[in-house]
């Protein structure tokens, strides 16, 4: 019969084919993030006359275009002045930069959070997809819920950080959210650019 | 009363030169740059003081911080500088008051220390590809099962030939 024949062969394939996956599983190059342009960001939409609000911590952060849904932990500075992260081993939280504004007040809030960790793909994988006028919601410690609407995605290589339009100060109520993108560098461990959301307080 | 209405008509003032001289430079104390990443230098100038009169003080104010910074030259545009070295300064927002060496009061201004360079916020991912994996495990498997089918076929049919 035909398949005494051929039988042996497709066994053969099969083996073969199912040993070079899991080779190729194994040594594969992990997802990559999008990669937005880096240029200087324009604000898209006019920030409504809302009045600011006072100061409370955010304590969620939700952005239905990426479907993201995240806890967030107030994060400060190393004693080098590097920002910190939340830990690699919590990676889908968010942390706000505690030093600068909340979310609500006058002023850029500053949102961080990984773009990968050992586990896979992070809280802020896909910041680099947001596009301008998709909505960020920031739940507030006060039970505040407020809206921002996106003006602009950059990426930035990291030595040449926007550190004035991120941290700088602002007559409007804005948010910036950070994340890792655009290279990995295997030598160094470390991406070499940042992801900057730049968006403006709508509701 | 009396505080509270200087600072309305005060605000007033500001709010209508504001409007009517745009662009035009009406602080008396400047911090440049506004935004520094901590370690960085900022200048503080006191722009009215007149040199004349003494050296001008720089009042800074923060989180974790009252320092006094005096004057150590004349500014190229006018009044008095200092270099302010922000190397463990806490981040955050800090406000400049001046006064010059006359006494009188020169205005205020606010800067910003700031974490250095970008976010550390990516480990490079997992270097597996788990799609990969099930797919292969899933190939061999068979394979084997059917080496098995194979075997078990052949001996009966050897043993009779």
């Amino acid at each position: 019969m035909w398949w005494r024949r051929t039988l042996p062969a497709v066994v053969a394939l099969l083996g073969v084919t199912g040993l070079g996956l899991i080779t190729v599983g194994l040594t594969a190059d992990p997802a990559r993030p999008p990669r937005p342009p880096a240029h200087a960001p324009t604000r898209t939409h006019p920030a409504p006359d809302l009045p600011p609000m006072p100061r409370a911590a955010p304590v969620r952060v939700r952005i239905p275009a990426i479907d993201v849904r995240a806890e967030i932990v107030p994060v400060g500075a190393d004693a080098a002045g590097v920002l910190e992260v939340p830990p690699l081993d919590r990676p889908r939280l968010a942390g706000w930069y505690r030093h600068g504004v909340s979310p609500g007040e006058t002023g850029n809030a500053v949102l961080v959070g990984h773009v990968d960790s050992p586990a896979g793909p992070a809280v802020f994988f896909d910041l680099g997809h947001l596009r301008a006028g998709q909505e960020i919601e920031v739940t507030r410690a006060d039970a505040q819920v407020t809206t921002f609407t996106v003006d602009d995605v950059r990426a930035y290589p990291k030595d040449r950080f926007p550190t004035a339009l991120v941290y700088g100060p602002a007559d409007v109520a804005a948010l910036r959210l950070i994340t890792c993108g655009g290279r990995f560098d295997a030598a160094t461990g470390n991406y070499v650019d940042n992801i900057v959301v730049f968006a403006t307080r709508t509701a | 009363m009396k505080v509270s209405t200087a600072l309305c008509s005060a605000a007033l003032g500001v709010g209508l030169g504001t409007l009517l001289l745009p662009g035009a430079a009406l602080a008396d104390t400047t911090v440049s740059p506004a935004t520094t990443p901590v370690g960085g230098t900022v200048v503080l100038t006191a722009t009215t003081c007149n040199p004349k009169s003494g050296d001008a003080l720089f009042r800074v104010t923060g989180p974790n911080r009252d320092q006094n910074v005096r004057s150590t030259t004349a500014a190229a545009g006018g009044g008095l500088s200092a270099e302010l070295f922000t190397a463990g300064f806490t981040l955050g927002t800090y406000t400049v008051a001046a006064t010059c060496g006359d006494g009188s009061s020169a205005g205020s201004a606010t800067f910003t220390v700031t974490p250095i360079g970008g976010a550390p916020a990516g480990s490079g991912g997992d270097s597996r590809d788990t799609g990969a994996l099930a797919a292969g495990g899933t190939l061999l498997g068979t394979a084997l099962a059917g080496a098995v089918v194979l075997f078990r076929r052949r001996r009966p049919a050897s043993a009779v030939a």
